[in-house]
């Protein structure tokens, strides 16, 4: 329970946040959380794969805002997109909960067996994704709300009753793309921005 | 590891050593297509149904995935030739071979969550080779359109698939529809059909024609095939079947595709939108032949769609050709003859005209249209009449100029590259068992797939 709660406190000033470093720092916490809820479903080597690639895509965000201020200023897309994703997580969880506990039971701290923190954090990363790269007007917002639609489709992925090394691999490359694309997009809006 | 993941790995580690000296043209160019000439020789040298695995994935090479591999690696070869002596651009070669690397990956995998996921990675590549000349024009703002694009559709596909995954067997039947829903909402997305296409229709416009031809010749047949594989490999097809609700909304997304992307392709303002349009409008008649379910219906679609790449890229390149050599006017056939012919003869393919090989594929899905109900089969044949028109207007306006005074371009590069397309489809038109065999032992195994025993 604390985990997600860091998750959705780390989503929330990710996507706040005026400037993009504050906002990879806050991305960063969303992995790092997310790695802790489901460290019981994956062995070390693909949790070592999954917390690099985080890392390294955070770290590509970093550097590419150049200084401290550079970003984007959320507005009235901050409160759409937190109204928006607390209604979508509420709903997805109604109607497309796959976790089979019929009471789950939520520790506040330590293993999920049931797998219900995650699928919760995955639907709430998933819907705020969404919100934010649907209003999202520049490639910073933009490569926020795939990092942490990314970030959620990892968490369902590792709650498969399936071989998980090739997946975990080819989900933090895209991790690590999708940072990049998003990198290459910021350096020449703001190259634009700034001509 | 085996050698059936050989050729997508040699092309990504080529993609990863041509980055590096990818301003040396010299060198890059032809590293380039020595790398794809051998990738091709390792897809022929695996024999059709080899088995492989990759770290925990299993890998195979099935009949139609040789083929649409070899059909891949064919364009990408003719546009590095095209990039390489006529319109250098030094990041596009890494992007072609990792373009090349993601998109063979997908053809051997078969877990669907594998697909999806290559998938997405290559769909995201060509966003450094979209923005060019960044003041003078909106590449940056395509790109970032097209980054949104892929990132919804492709986090939400991956998503809706990962669920029905981990359904249990009892879960009721909506559940699994809304996934299936999400899951075509998310191929619509990455397809750019209509409704969805807006981010395709600024990418026209706004990026240089080659990285456009890889787009739309090399991506958009992989995420079809793709596309088709996962509904064959995830065993949500049964769902689809029993609910016909999913089958509705995939006939129409195609057929409003179909229509809206030939009546955008009659009035297009450049020859750029007239190919991306009439590339979406065979994607819709190819999602049209899917949502049929039947065997003639899914192979026009795979034959279509993968006819569609191979001229839209001979097409695309012509465009390209013909805008620079008749800058800063509009293009007209008398500054640039060869491409002018280029871009007719691609024309007569993407419009699936006789003896081409454009012709069986669409001549498949009209007819099984049809026989599904006489609406779609005339709307699907009105699409085509709204294609016709369309490509006659380019060609009235690129050579109703008259024969003034004509120069041969001093380089013809777009020109020959679509006489080879258009000898390669007059070959396969002739001769079409090689190309359909294939593709009809796909469509078994969808058949298979959504009655299993």
């Amino acid at each position: 329970m604390i985990p997600l709660a860091i998750i959705a406190l780390a989503t929330l000033t990710a996507n706040g946040s005026r400037q993009l470093r504050y906002s990879a720092v806050a991305l960063l916490g969303v992995s790092l959380a997310a790695n802790f809820v489901t460290a019981g479903q994956l062995s070390a080597t693909e949790l070592a794969v999954e917390g690099c690639g985080a890392l390294v895509a955070c770290g590509i965000l970093y550097v590419a805002a150049r200084d401290q201020t550079y970003g984007e200023d959320p507005g009235w897309r901050l409160w759409l997109a937190t109204i928006v994703a607390a209604a979508a997580t509420a709903a997805c969880f109604a109607t497309l909960r796959t976790a089979n506990a019929e009471t789950p039971s939520v520790p506040l701290f330590g293993e999920d067996p049931t797998g219900v923190t995650a699928q919760v954090a995955s639907f709430w990363l998933l819907s705020s994704g969404v919100a934010i790269l649907v209003t999202a007007r520049t490639p910073v917002r933009g490569s926020l709300g795939a990092l942490l639609m990314i970030t959620g489709v990892e968490l369902l992925v590792r709650l498969l009753d399936a071989p998980q090394l090739g997946l975990t691999v080819l989900l933090a490359w895209l991790e690590v793309v999708v940072a990049l694309a998003g990198a290459f997009l910021i350096v020449n809006e703001r190259a634009v921005r700034e001509a | 590891m085996t050698i059936v993941a050989a050729a997508p790995l040699v092309l990504g580690a080529a993609a990863c050593i041509s980055f590096a000296f990818r301003k040396r043209l010299v060198i890059v160019a032809p590293f380039a297509l020595a790398a794809i000439a051998a990738a091709a020789g390792l897809v022929l040298d695996v024999p059709p149904d080899s088995n492989g695995t990759l770290l925990d994935l299993e890998l195979r090479v099935s009949p139609l995935g040789q083929l649409a591999a070899l059909v891949i690696l064919g364009t990408l070869l003719l546009l590095v030739l095209d990039v390489w002596l006529d319109e250098p651009a030094y990041n596009f070669f890494p992007t072609a071979l990792a373009v090349g690397a993601t998109a063979l990956g997908v053809l051997v995998v078969t877990a669907p969550l594998a697909i999806f996921g290559l998938l997405v990675l290559g769909l995201l590549v060509p966003v450094g080779s979209f923005t060019f000349q960044i003041q003078r024009n909106r590449s940056v703002e395509a790109a970032t359109r097209h980054f949104a694009f892929v990132a919804l559709g492709g986090s939400l596909g991956i998503a809706s698939l990962a669920l029905s995954q981990s359904l249990p067997h009892d879960q009721p039947a909506n559940t699994f529809v809304l996934l299936a829903v999400v899951l075509v909402v998310a191929f619509a997305l990455l397809l750019a059909a209509i409704p969805f296409h807006t981010h395709a229709a600024l990418l026209a416009g706004e990026v240089p024609a080659a990285a456009l031809a890889l787009y739309f010749g090399v991506l958009v047949p992989t995420t079809f095939v793709a596309f088709a594989e996962i509904l064959t490999l995830s065993g949500l097809l049964p769902a689809i079947v029993q609910v016909v609700k999913v089958q509705d909304l995939l006939h129409g997304i195609g057929l409003v595709s179909a229509v809206g992307g030939a009546f955008l392709a009659s009035g297009a303002p450049d020859l750029r939108r007239l190919v991306v349009y009439s590339v979406i409008s065979n994607l819709g008649a190819a999602l049209v032949g899917m949502a049929t379910l039947s065997g003639p219906g899914i192979i026009g679609a795979v034959a279509s769609v993968l006819v569609t790449g191979a001229s839209a890229s001979g097409q695309l390149l012509a465009a390209g050709a013909l805008e620079r050599l008749s800058a800063p006017e509009r293009p007209i056939a008398s500054r640039a003859p060869l491409a002018a012919l280029a871009f007719v003869v691609g024309g007569f393919a993407m419009i699936g005209a006789p003896p081409l090989l454009g012709f069986p594929g669409r001549f498949f899905m009209e007819l099984i249209a049809y026989q599904f109900a006489p609406v779609t089969g005339t709307a699907l044949v009105l699409a085509t009449l709204l294609l016709i028109v369309g490509q006659l207007r380019a060609v009235i306006s690129l050579f109703g100029s008259g024969a003034g005074h004509w120069v041969i371009e001093r380089r013809p590069i777009a020109g020959i590259i679509g006489g080879v397309i258009f000898v390669a489809l007059l070959i396969g038109g002739i001769q079409p068992e090689g190309f359909l065999a294939p593709i009809a032992s796909f469509a078994d195994e969808f058949l298979k797939a959504m009655r299993p025993l």
